[in-house]
């Protein structure tokens, strides 16, 4: 028998974070849906760790117009418009709905939601939880999901998607204890999240390994902007095993600001206007700086100051991080924390259309795994906003298409078997590969880029990705997978990077000289399949 | 870098008929965390090891382990060699990964309202300490209740808190947490003391709950019983002979010089029932120097009231106490009653500051009473081992007189109105008492709270002592053996 176990759905959702819950509630209206998570529904995924905030136009003061603008000048003008408009003007709505299914959001005294000031933005329009945002839309996203008919596969791998000629009809699976499952759903959504996890230094959660890029490009999908990759300026630097952990951006927002050794604000040095609030691809490059030049603390960042903040504000504001550098011996109340970049979010991803489509039949993808939405730099807050805005189009889209024939290819369950019994006779250690490719990735295809450095990170990525991995027993399987489709990311991050030969938002190129600024650049999107790749022209703008 | 070994939990249900231990050593950076040895182990000696995890930074909840007996998050809690390594005390699916889902599919949904309702700033502000909640589930691990009753669990409750607190939510929420066993909670205090958040659930949502389920009519007949008599006679036991504050003077000069002065305040149980521990008490007291004051007209601290859900009549008790001692200008009020002791602390707002006799002793020290070639073990009361930090000050005064032998720290049943409310739970909870003080092989139970004294006593043939009839014990050997010279 060539599977344990075949479920038939309407609807497949793959990924049980922010964007895929959203989704599964949203298509479970239109019929039978299965989520489907490898981890448990609400503690997977990044948006449970999202600390900071969530941005809609809420305020009579505020517009979208305005937050389209931010949204587009932060990405460098190389996101979709279209999808930036839908973003901002569906992103107040979406917000109401989670308000509406019991979001415990921070309110003013004025009885609304509350709104601090994030980086990249001219109006103070980031929602917000405390520091725990994202936990907090989880725990209502899970709440509101127990009312639904969804059924949930938790602790499920999705190691490929199924195909039938063109079409995706479902996706296979590999339970905990290594178990074959074959899903079929007359739609799939592809809401498995980012890829960070094949750097060294990464805020992401297990889950952040690319995972959703991987599977749909061997499907067929093409991709975009995938070397669009954003480090957040603000990562933990110590103790090393805690390094890139993510130190919320609201810290910034709060009014902490950045010092180097000399104990100067150096971002008056790179961004007089905006200082610390500049977008993220700039305060990233000015700590890299700043620490390449001999100016970062003795663990190898820079310092991220709140001391001056009343300590109720870092209690009541910032709890998470008080708690967690606490644990780690430091009062942020009293000391000052060292910070350096690291690996966050890809910006690229599945090519989609306003319903999410991709270029390939049967397939939807929302939340980070899709690309398009926030060019080459993502502001703080928008990628939460995403999530619910593109979940709930990707759910609608998907449930509202029509059930059908799916004709299982038998020959691409026993190819499966086959990558699976590989991995049962392989000889290689699965973790020393991917802590090899992680080290390749952080060398090569970092902040700053060459063409030389990123040709070694692919060299590395695509030498790893043919090494015979093992799976010691059956529960061992899933993790060769996710090891391949990390190389596979990896792949797709310096292919595109080597595209793109221009420095713009998150991607900054040394060894290529240009004359053009973002507003002016001659490229559209790098897109990248099986068929080929290759990077758009457009006209530029006068 | 540098080398850790830890002894780590292996059970793997398909082929193990039992768990065993397996250890390990393994290099890791300095500060490493739990989480980054078993990565370690797992990447570089053993890729069977199994656990769960996700975000690593505390957040997400799924990594909740026990290291040496303790429930911690495994990616917060930093290594230490030699540790023991276990599951949280949940149903094994593989090695440290427990089956979270049918607790967390226990925890009760929001469930909105037809029209359109937002809650206020400070509806909010109420709610966000109880929604700080990861569903690590360490607390629903250690919960003595959940194991011998039908009880959802601590954060199950203040998630019913939660809901009641929102003007949004439109369920039932008193009568479910009802249902789910709110009274069945004996207010041990485990589960917020292993929360990685700190979310206190008893004080902030059962007994809330149990307040609000007063107002509804819910409260449990034996606790009404106990409000009416606390309101009559201001105890919460009825008088069956002569009481404690009867039989002593209002002061009790030390037999030398005086070190300190102390007000008493003896509590319901102590002035009414387990008087010679109390007498015991004095005695040893006078012994050490400590002078005693001991106003008549206290009464009743409240504690079965808060703890009940019975809040109506606790501010007329508060303000008596409170005059009781201030007015005799006593700046430290003594407590023997680890439940009063607790309940002094955190429910009163008190101008004098309140001390367990375990601390008052070790504080000031005692005169060394003579060895008793006894083997004794101690039960930690909870309300003085989580509700006041009191461990260590016990056990130095203990092992002046006899050997200690170790047991669990785990409630005994008589806590939070569930001895007189749900009396065969309260005795599934002390028989597993009996049995680990049998464990021990010890010859008398020690502890220090009239209540558990009194529950115990029912569930082991062993003689249960107060801390300081011990220590009364070994100054009456020392005396006798001076007497003998």
């Amino acid at each position: 028998m060539l599977a344990d176990e075949v479920v038939d759905c309407h609807v497949l959702v793959i990924g049980s974070g922010g964007a895929g819950t959203r989704a599964a509630i949203e298509a479970s209206q239109h019929g039978d849906t299965v989520l489907i998570s490898k981890t448990i529904v609400g503690k997977g995924g990044c948006t449970t760790m999202a600390e900071g905030g969530f941005n809609a136009v809420l305020r009579d003061e505020d517009s979208c117009g305005i937050h389209f603008e931010d949204t587009m000048k932060g990405g460098s003008f190389l996101n979709d418009p279209e999808l930036v408009n839908i973003l901002v003007k569906e992103a107040p709505l979406r917000m109401g709905d989670l308000v509406k299914w019991g979001a415990v959001f921070d309110f003013t005294d004025a009885d609304v939601v509350a709104q601090r000031p994030f980086g990249g933005q001219r109006f103070p329009r980031t929602c917000y939880a405390g520091d725990r945002t994202g936990h907090e839309m989880m725990t209502t996203l899970v709440e509101h999901l127990d009312s639904t008919d969804v059924t949930t596969l938790q602790e499920y791998n999705v190691i490929d998607l199924l195909k039938d000629g063109d079409r995706v009809i479902g996706a296979l699976a590999l339970s905990e204890k290594g178990d074959f499952f074959v899903i079929k759903a007359d739609s799939t959504i592809l809401a498995t999240g980012g890829g960070t996890k094949v750097y060294d230094i990464s805020t992401n959660s297990s889950s952040g390994t690319g995972d959703g890029y991987a599977i749909g490009y061997r499907a067929g999908a093409e991709l975009i902007d995938m070397e669009m990759v954003q480090f957040h300026p603000t990562g933990a630097v110590f103790p090393y095993d805690a390094r890139g952990r993510l130190i919320t951006e609201a810290v910034r927002g709060e009014g902490g600001v950045l010092l180097n050794n000399k104990g100067e604000r150096f971002m008056k040095n790179y961004d007089p206007q905006r200082m610390e609030l500049s977008t993220r691809d700039v305060v990233a490059r000015a700590i890299a700086t700043e620490i390449q030049n001999g100016r970062g603390s003795p663990n190898g960042g820079v310092y991220l100051d709140v001391t001056h903040l009343p300590r109720e504000q870092i209690e009541t504001r910032l709890p998470v991080m008080l708690e967690q550098f606490l644990k780690f011996g430091v009062d942020i109340r009293v000391t000052p924390m060292e910070v350096a970049p690291t690996a966050h979010h890809i910006m690229g991803g599945l090519r989609i259309t306003p319903e999410c489509r991709t270029t390939l039949p049967g397939l939807f993808a929302c939340g980070e795994v899709s690309g398009g939405v926030h060019g080459a730099n993502r502001l703080g807050g928008n990628a939460l906003a995403e999530t619910q805005v593109f979940g709930k189009r990707a759910g609608d889209a998907a449930g509202r298409a029509d059930k059908r024939q799916k004709n299982v290819d038998v020959a691409q369950l026993r190819r499966q078997r086959d990558r699976l019994d590989r991995f049962m006779n392989g000889t290689k250690s699965p973790s020393l590969v991917r802590m090899l490719l992680q080290q390749a990735m952080w060398d090569g295809a970092n902040i700053f880029r060459t063409g030389d450095g990123l040709n070694q990170a692919l060299a590395a990525a695509n030498v790893l990705a043919d090494k015979p991995i093992r799976a010691q027993t059956p529960r061992n399987l899933a993790e060769c997978c996710v090891v391949e489709n990390m190389c596979l990311t990896a792949s797709l991050i310096c292919r595109s990077a080597l595209i793109r030969e221009e420095s713009r938002g998150a991607h900054v190129r040394t060894d290529i000289r240009q004359t053009h600024d973002a507003g002016h650049s001659p490229f559209g999107h790098t897109f990248v399949s099986k068929k080929g790749q290759g990077i758009e022209k457009r006209e530029v703008p006068k | 870098m540098k080398d850790l070994t830890v002894r780590i939990r292996r059970f793997d249900p398909d082929k193990d008929n039992e768990p065993h231990y397996q250890t390990y050593t393994v290099k890791v950076n300095d500060g490493a965390r739990v989480l980054n040895v078993l990565h370690a182990i797992h990447d570089t000696l053993d890729p069977t090891l199994s656990y769960r995890y996700s975000c690593a930074s505390g957040q997400c909840g799924s990594c909740a382990v026990q290291v040496n007996g303790e429930p911690v998050l495994a990616c917060m809690e930093e290594a230490k060699d030699n540790s023991t390594i276990d599951p949280i005390n949940l149903t094994v699916k593989k090695d440290l990964i427990v089956d979270l889902l049918p607790k967390l599919e226990e925890i009760a949904s929001f469930f909105p309202k037809k029209e359109i309702v937002l809650p206020r700033k400070a509806d909010i502000d109420q709610i966000k300490p109880l929604r700080d909640c990861i569903e690590c589930l360490c607390c629903v691990s250690v919960c003595p209740a959940v194991d011998v009753t039908t009880f959802l669990g601590p954060t199950a409750m203040r998630q019913e808190m939660r809901l009641a607190l929102d003007p949004r939510d439109n369920g039932d929420r008193i009568s479910d947490a009802v249902r789910d066993g709110l009274f069945t909670c004996t207010t041990c205090q485990a589960c917020w003391k292993v929360c990685p958040k700190e979310i206190q659930t008893p004080a902030k949502a059962i007994e809330k709950l149990r307040a609000r389920a007063n107002k509804r009519g819910f409260t449990l007949p034996r606790h009404l019983e106990v409000a009416a008599l606390v309101r009559e006679t201001g105890r919460s036991i009825p008088r069956t002979s002569e009481s404690f504050l009867e039989k002593v003077p209002e002061v009790i000069e030390p037999a030398g010089p005086v070190r300190a002065t102390v007000g008493l305040f003896i509590g319901c149980v102590y002035n009414l029932r387990q008087q010679q521990s109390a007498l015991d008490a004095m005695e040893v007291l006078k012994r050490n120097g400590i002078r005693v004051i001991i106003p008549k007209e206290q009464i009743c601290c409240g504690s079965p009231l808060i703890r009940t859900g019975q809040t109506d009549y606790l501010s007329t008790l508060q303000k008596r106490n409170i005059e009781a001692f201030t007015s005799r200008g006593i700046e430290t009020v003594l407590t023997m009653c680890a439940g009063c002791g607790s309940t002094l602390k955190h429910d009163y707002t008190t101008p004098f500051a309140v001390i367990d006799i375990n601390e008052l002793l070790t504080q000031y020290g005692i005169e060394p009473p003579a060895r008793l070639p006894i083997r004794a073990t101690y039960h930690d009361p909870c309300h003085l081992l989580r509700g006041q930090g009191v461990r260590d000050q016990p056990r130095e005064l203990i092992r002046q007189v006899v050997d200690l032998v170790e047991m669990p720290a785990i409630c005994c049943g008589s806590g939070g109105g569930v001895r007189s409310g749900n009396p065969e739970e309260a005795a599934a909870l002390g028989k597993r008492r009996g049995i680990e003080i049998k464990k021990t092989g010890a010859e008398v139970v020690i502890t220090s709270c009239p209540f558990c004294e009194f529950h115990i006593a029912g569930h082991t043939d062993k003689p249960v002592r107060h801390v300081v009839s011990v220590l009364l014990d070994g100054y009456r050997e020392k005396d006798r053996m001076a007497g003998k010279k």
